[in-house]
């Protein structure tokens, strides 16, 4: 979340797509509720008429994988029409910065195609640049033909409301109504959770959100935002940990192949990230990294840009038999994983399997699975007894940025132990194997730093994670503490303050003083970076530095004090440095350019005074499919695109990947869309909510929700049996008839979406099949992330309960 | 009200948990207190935050002989207020579940069930398998075009999973798998 869960209270608009809040993040209906009393208006744009839809004041229906299309014509209107917010997209955005005049889009593919490769080079992506730091040029005002805003108006001039609408389903009326409330109610906030991400243009997705919240400017403001509802307790704080194959802790880029050496991976990330790995490399290696060893970056194992490292390359790997030793902490992929079947050859081909768990999932016990032969499957399998939470101690983040402390309460049961003691316990076990070794390739092992006590080893790991000053022993006190020669050091650079003055903040609990009365509660456990509550809130401040809104200030250039000042952290690289200085001008200090990007350019920012000219001080993150959001269809979809038939999918899409275990239905032989979700009573894999047996109770079983037309079509009523197909599988479930599925109209078709949980499987007190063993495991190309949201289905009736081929 | 339900008022005023029920007239909000004071008597409190989704709810946790008898949301938690959802005032039966893994467990190749082993049986298995994995698949380079560039990897060996760990364990996960040798390091937010 740029913003947190309190301060959507502050919204007088709410765009919920890609989300059903009420179901899945049930408090923040506490926070929505109180913004609706007070006359928010709350718009939800769903597949699936849900709890959330029900407290909407506006329901628009889409079919799955039509987000951009919809947004797009939402981004087009408000160009039209003058809707955007000029004086903050001036400012604050690259609007004015001049676009390459090598950049274009045409027949479906932006500029750089390489239609062999599927790949494109993103040099024509970029900025027309002067001077000898190589600054983007800007022109004078918004109309120059040659802007980044003139190509995001020709970019969007071909999402009319009729395009938006005939590839959506949504209608024409209700897509206006729904921009015209966006663009005359402010602030206003979007919100989205995996609706939104789980398609082949998932970051397309979510970077329409960015475009869109740029040009009304709700950047950086109490009640704007784009905020994402994370789907796990902690999905937060392991990703900001970089478990992750792309990143080291702090969203850094993880080193390639390509980069041996840290001046290589510095000209490609620049010096301002350089520095945080210095500091993370230090946390690790200690005395042993130094600056003529390059702090041991030379040690660390380096992806390879030619391999899928992500969690569905992994798999595959297995399945040929290359991964041989798979170590699953706490994760059910024989539930979660799309195109189930893949997951199984993976797990069935490994050599040893090894699960902490606090229960027998479906993992674990794979080779259970009805129908398997367990003889046929060669793997070691080692299950070891977890805690839950409440039986051991540290932090979580939540999506607010929140990192909050957990006592331990109770002893888990038996012989349980905490991941924290197994994990330590699994290293120091193999490092002690290898203490005679003088092989090069295990001197990473020795020089490694690992000794964390036994009793608090929580607290130990959180203070290595904060950081230290070196040369004084003592705890950093926030991120500016952080020097670049190793006098210091910090596990995940974003968390450095977390420990300021040697006091662990995550534990702190002042609910009571809130003096801007915004919700931030400056003293209650501690927000990263730096206890910054609204992100990028420089943005909620004019050229001069003073809150566009008087009323809804949150920070400010202080004059007399001569420095930033708020309620809430200032988002500023220097909190001395005024709005006279280039500092004072960077909202979005992250992005080389230090503005937000409309146009997602390829730029690298080069500081005249740096001493090494071929470092560059920063680069801007550039998704590999695209500079704009462009409207792709799902891998399976019911209809042509729209908007360019000769290119239908995400051209930088690769699937199948593996041959013969990656078809792709056809919509003569699989007529419906289903899209799966979560529900209110179950959560993901149910390796929890399936073990709890009141929730059970609540809901005992998967299903299928179809609507009436298609009810009437199958003869088919609520409670009889379906037999639902993919190109990849069958499951029997229940049959819902209901009208929160509705038929639509779509580029003069009708089409059908039906819908399934996903949260079943073969383990737990309540068994039954699971979705996940039709949905298809295309990947966004640059999330790695399945459209589990949007695939083809059959759907029959089965008649009885027995059926299916899977328990 | 039935006898039952009016015994036990008594007994409860017996002990001494503050209620004058002389009368009839059972205000019910001061049972509620009461009957809450009484299950709560003697428990040692801490507080946590909920393991469901990303809000981060607050919780409190009550301890008795070492055992969780009650679990409810945290009032002066500045998220939650006290309040908790279907999901997460569902998380007491956890602790207690008997379905819960107490022991480690060793399944064989071509086995149909689980051996219970002890810690020091699993540590071993797993950390020379690890070893042996690592020097049988070690990369210490690899070739982009005619360049030979140092990798220092194995490919052979996976981690997943964290998004139900805390961050100090998420924190040591990448840390280990990293100084192991292995980039294959994902976890639920791929998904």
């Amino acid at each position: 979340m740029t913003n947190h869960w309190l301060d959507l209270q502050h919204s007088k608009v709410f765009l919920i797509e890609g989300s059903n809040a009420a179901e899945n993040h049930v408090m923040s209906m506490k926070w929505i509720r109180k913004a609706q009393e007070k006359g928010a208006i709350i718009i939800h744009v769903d597949p699936r008429y849900n709890r959330t839809s029900s407290i909407a004041d506006i329901y628009a229906c889409i079919r799955p994988g039509a987000d951009i299309a919809f947004l797009g014509a939402m981004i087009n209107y408000i160009l039209e029409n003058k809707l955007y917010d000029d004086a903050y997209v001036k400012l604050h955005t690259n609007a004015l910065m001049l676009a390459n005049q090598d950049f274009g889009f045409d027949d479906g593919v932006f500029s750089g195609y390489d239609e062999a490769t599927r790949h494109y080079e993103m040099a024509s992506w970029s900025y027309q640049t002067a001077g000898p730091d190589k600054k983007p040029k800007k022109a004078k005002s918004l109309d120059d033909p040659h802007c980044v805003f003139a190509q995001l108006k020709k970019h969007y001039s071909r999402y009319t409301m009729e395009m938006g609408s005939q590839i959506s389903g949504i209608p024409v009326e209700t897509i206006k109504k729904i921009a015209d409330i966006m663009a005359t109610t402010k602030p206003g906030t979007i919100m989205y959770a995996l609706g939104m991400t789980q398609h082949t243009v998932g970051v397309q997705n979510i970077r329409c959100y960015g475009v869109l919240q740029l040009l009304l400017g709700n950047i950086g403001k109490p009640g704007g935002g784009v905020n994402a509802l994370r789907g796990e307790p902690n999905v937060q704080g392991s990703s900001d940990m970089a478990v992750l194959s792309g990143y080291m802790p702090g969203y850094l880029t993880y080193p390639a192949h390509n980069e041996p050496t840290l001046k290589d991976w510095t000209k490609n990330n620049g010096t301002f990230r350089a520095k945080f790995l210095v500091n993370n490399l230090k946390a690790w290696f200690g005395d042993q990294a130094t600056a003529e060893n390059d702090f041991g970056y030379g040690w660390l194992p380096k992806r390879s840009l030619k391999a899928n490292h992500t969690v569905y390359g992994f798999f595959e790997s297995a399945a040929k038999g290359d991964v041989k030793m798979m170590y699953v902490i706490g994760q059910n992929p024989m539930v979660s994983n799309a195109n189930l079947s893949m997951t199984f050859d993976g797990l069935a081909k490994l050599e040893m399997l090894v699960v902490h768990e606090l229960w027998e999932t479906e993992t674990a016990a794979f080779w259970k699975r009805p129908g398997t032969d367990p003889k046929s499957i060669p793997t070691e399998v080692l299950l070891l007894p977890a805690c839950y939470f409440m039986e051991k101690e540290g932090t979580l983040t939540n999506s607010g940025r929140m990192v909050q402390w957990r006592y331990k309460a109770i002893d888990g049961p038996g012989e349980s132990k905490s991941d924290l003691e197994i994990v330590d316990a699994v290293f120091r076990k193999v490092r002690d194997l290898y203490k005679d070794s003088v092989d090069p390739k295990d001197q990473i092992l020795m020089a490694a730093v690992w000794n964390y006590p036994k009793d608090g080893m929580s607290e130990a790991v959180l203070k290595e994670i904060n950081g230290f000053d070196l040369k004084t022993g003592l705890p950093v006190n926030g991120i500016a503490d952080l020097q670049p020669d190793g006098s210091t050091s910090s596990g995940c650079w974003i968390y450095a303050g977390c420990y300021k003055g040697g006091k662990n903040l995550s534990k702190r609990r002042d609910n009571k003083t809130d003096p801007s009365g915004l919700g931030i509660y400056p003293g209650f456990a501690w927000c990263w970076p730096g206890n910054m509550h609204v992100l990028y809130n420089r943005a909620s401040c004019d050229e001069k530095g003073q809150p566009f809104d008087p009323a809804r200030k949150i920070v400010w250039w202080d004059a007399e004090q001569k420095k930033w000042a708020g309620f809430d952290t200032p988002d500023v690289p220097v909190p001395t440095d005024g709005p006279d200085t280039p500092n004072g001008q960077r909202a979005f200090r992250m992005n080389g350019e230090g503005v937000g990007r409309l146009l997602a350019a390829s730029y690298k920012d080069f500081d005249p005074k740096a001493t090494d000219k071929e470092l560059p001080r920063d680069a801007s993150y550039t998704p590999k499919d695209g500079p704009f959001p462009e409207f792709y269809e799902p891998v399976e979809s019911p209809t042509e695109n729209a908007l360019h038939p000769e290119m239908k999918n995400n051209p930088v899409l690769k699937y199948p990947r593996v041959k013969g275990k990656h078809p792709i239905g056809k919509v003569a032989d699989f007529p419906y869309v289903l899209m799966t979700s979560s529900m209110a009573e179950h959560w993901l894999s149910g390796s929890i909510t399936r073990n709890i047996p009141w929730l059970i109770e609540l809901c005992p079983e998967p299903l299928i929700e179809i609507p009436l037309s298609l009810a009437a079509k199958l003869k088919l009523k609520t409670g009889d049996m379906a037999k639902v197909s993919s190109a990849r599988g069958d499951v029997t479930v229940k049959v819902e008839v209901t009208r929160r599925m509705q038929t639509l109209q779509i580029n003069g078709k009708e089409v059908t979406v039906v819908w399934m949980p996903y949260n079943w499987g073969f383990q737990g007190l309540s068994t039954g099949p699971s979705t996940n063993y039709i949905t298809i495991d295309a990947v966004d190309p640059v999330a790695g992330t399945q459209e589990a949201k949007a695939c083809l289905v059959n759907v029959v009736a089965a008649g009885s309960a027995e059926g299916g081929n899977r328990a | 009200m039935s006898m039952n339900r009016r015994q036990w008022l008594k007994v409860t005023a017996g002990m001494g948990a503050g209620l004058a029920l002389a009368d009839l007239g059972v205000n019910v909000q001061q049972v509620h207190a009461a009957t809450r004071g009484m299950k709560l008597n003697g428990t040692a409190e801490f507080t946590s935050a909920c393991n469901f989704c990303s809000c981060g709810c607050g919780m409190i946790c009550h301890v008795k002989d070492g055992k969780l008898i009650n679990l409810e949301g945290d009032p002066d938690h500045i998220i939650n207020q006290g309040s908790l959802c279907s999901k997460g005032a569902a998380m007491s039966a956890v602790p207690n579940s008997p379905q819960r893994i107490k022991k480690p467990m060793y399944r064989a190749p071509g086995s149909a069930e689980w051996k219970e082993i002890s810690w020091d049986e699993a540590y071993d298995r797993i950390a020379h398998k690890m070893k042996d994995t690592r020097e049988k698949t070690w990369k210490a380079t690899e070739m982009d075009g005619d360049k030979q560039l140092v990798v220092n990897r194995t490919d052979a060996i996976a981690f997943l999973g964290a998004a139900q760990n805390t961050n100090e364990e998420c924190y040591l996960i990448t840390k280990a798998s990293r100084l192991l040798g292995t980039v294959n390091v994902e976890h639920q937010a791929r998904l």
